[in-house]
């Protein structure tokens, strides 16, 4: 991934924008008076120590917790997530590293979870699962998972990669705006991080904007527009692109959490 | 020892209901040889009379079970309802059918309040069903204090519910069994909803970050436990022509039993209502096979203790052979 020259077209509206938000988890204030913007085609990279609050941030840009303060806007409007649904309904998909994927549930229906294709029968509405199984093959071997030979074969069928570009080429295949993917390289080897790494660009090339939350900066730094660290539940610097490389953006992390516990 | 035979290992997890069925047929098999009466009309009509009404419970009790939790109110319910039901019409003289409607509506009503206790104070709903045990067998307890309601002749609604069909050894209830089996295996096969049943009950986070409303499928299943339990007491009432503040006991327990049996997890998504209807087979067909060869009458309660702790080794010792774990 040689870096190219790119440029995110912030003319017109933010996909997604937060005003001021603060976020309190009863007297524990995680989130201070954050605001935060992204564009179509534009990955920001969230980085910062453990308690930075990037997984807090993320939740409620996914409609998964509301903001004790604030306000969301997406596409230009205001919005006010009651729960998950509502966000996906707009085209917010999340790829969370703990809540991706039902083991429970097979190929298909993971796919599917929530947005499962329907067809009338009579007066009601049942799953079409020709067409569930069809999609999710096709979406799968899109991804090059061509020994995969079912659709009901369970999810464990996936390494834990491949199960992370299923979450988001799924995400893509509901027509997402923004993709929301929490550490999806984490645990990975270095092939699949360099698959679920492109697939994050696809997802760019496609118009989406992606909020990307990783630990390991050399993912970040690749494929990130623009970089956010934050600290304590606060902005501590926006980074733009090629501002700063790998080993300092280390130290940026780093040091000020030395300077913390002191 | 199962990843030898990918194929066979496939087609359990498309067609979960082959072990039961198995096992159902092995035991049908040992009464066959054992007794000389097993497929008699009056065993027959034991049997599925029994199973019909247990089954009807179980099904209810597999649907919650796979969305993650418990119902042990529901042996409580299934006197309850009837116990409502006569006690309007029988006793007091109301129109059977409104009696019926009403009787039914407080079962269902049982489910939405250990659904909404489960699910707004989050609490285990083993406790909050509990409660509700304890509540309606006081309840119970309240309404007919040790009587028995007899109903004599039936009347056209018991006899809807539990009536001879023509000259054949079977009785309504075995039909109601049929028609809810269906309703369910359509509702958890081939509806969205029995996607997000499994999902809440596998992994509740991840559902609900796919915009699966969780909480409110368990509160469906709740009710949808409970009325089910009423309406099986119901059907009980009618086929026997009375009922008792006993009626119903330990059903709570028999209801998981045919569940676990049929291959429903305890820990939530998996389960199949077929599967638990020939668990409520194999559980009755062993009740009255043990009869007929002339064990004595306890000795059933001892033998299903063991088969069903046998069965949940046997199932967790396959599920791991199967794949489950990588």
């Amino acid at each position: 991934m040689a870096p190219e020259t790119r440029l995110v077209d912030r003319s017109g509206p933010p996909v997604f924008e937060l005003q001021a938000v603060r976020h309190s988890y009863g007297a524990t204030q995680v989130i201070h008076d954050v605001s935060l913007s992204v564009w179509p085609g534009e990955v920001v990279g969230l980085v910062g120590d453990n308690g930075a609050g990037k997984s807090t941030l993320l939740k409620i840009f996914a409609g998964y917790q509301r903001p004790t303060q604030g306000a969301l806007r997406f596409m230009g409007e205001s919005v006010d997530f009651k729960s998950p649904g509502e966000a996906r309904a707009l085209g917010i998909e999340a790829v969370y590293q703990d809540l991706a994927i039902v083991n429970q549930l097979n190929l298909w229906q993971n796919f599917f979870l929530g947005k499962e294709i329907k067809r009338a029968l009579g007066p009601i509405r049942i799953m079409d699962r020709a067409a569930m199984r069809s999609a999710t093959m096709a979406a799968l071997s899109e991804l090059g998972l061509t020994r995969i030979r079912s659709a009901d074969d369970p999810i464990w069928a996936l390494s834990g990669g491949e199960r992370q570009s299923v979450a988001i080429t799924r995400a893509n295949h509901f027509g997402a705006r923004l993709l929301l993917l929490d550490e999806p390289t984490a645990a990975l080897s270095v092939r699949e991080t360099r698959s679920v790494l492109s697939s994050i660009l696809r997802a760019r090339a496609q118009g989406l904007g992606v909020i990307l939350i990783d630990h390991n900066m050399s993912h970040v730094i690749p494929v990130a527009d623009k970089i956010v660290l934050l600290e304590l539940g606060r902005v501590l610097r926006v980074i733009e692109r090629g501002e700063v490389g790998i080993e300092e953006l280390q130290d940026l992390v780093a040091k000020k959490h030395r300077v913390t516990d002191d | 020892m199962l990843r030898n035979f990918p194929q066979f290992a496939s087609l359990l997890r498309r067609v979960p209901e082959l072990i039961p069925a198995l096992g159902l047929i092995l035991v049908a098999a040992f009464f066959t040889i054992q007794t000389t009466n097993f497929w008699s009309p009056q065993t027959m009509t034991a049997i599925t009379s029994i199973a019909a009404t247990v089954g009807i419970v179980a099904v209810g009790v597999t649907v919650l079970m796979m969305s993650g939790e418990f119902d042990l109110s529901v042996g409580q319910n299934f006197a309850f309802v009837p116990i409502i039901w006569a006690t309007l019409f029988v006793s007091e003289g109301m129109n059977e059918w409104l009696a019926l409607a009403i009787a039914l509506a407080a079962g269902a009503g049982v489910g939405v309040v250990n659904g909404l206790v489960t699910t707004l104070f989050r609490i285990p709903s083993f406790i909050a069903t509990l409660g509700m045990f304890f509540v309606l067998m006081g309840m119970n307890n309240l309404l007919i204090s040790g009587r028995q309601l007899i109903m004599f002749d039936p009347s056209p609604s018991m006899a809807l519910l539990g009536a001879k069909i023509g000259d054949g050894p079977f009785y309504m209830p075995l039909v109601w069994m049929g028609l809810v089996v269906l309703i369910f295996w359509f509702l958890t096969t081939r509806m969205a909803y029995g996607n997000w049943v499994l999902a809440t009950g596998g992994a509740a986070g991840p559902a609900k970050a796919m915009g699966v409303a969780t909480d409110r499928v368990k509160r469906s299943n709740f009710v949808i436990c409970s009325f089910l339990a009423g309406f099986a007491g119901c059907m009980q009432f009618s086929y026997l022509k009375g009922v008792t503040q006993g009626q119903g006991a330990q059903y709570e327990l028999l209801a998981i039993t045919a569940a676990v049996l049929g291959g429903t997890s305890l820990f939530g998504g998996a389960g199949t209502v077929v599967g638990s209807i020939i668990g409520a087979f194999m559980l009755c067909s062993i009740q009255i096979g043990l009869v007929l060869i002339g064990a004595p009458g306890s000795f059933y309660v001892t033998f299903i203790g063991i088969m069903l702790v046998v069965v949940v080794i046997v199932n967790t010792r396959v599920g791991q052979m199967a794949g489950g774990a990588r």
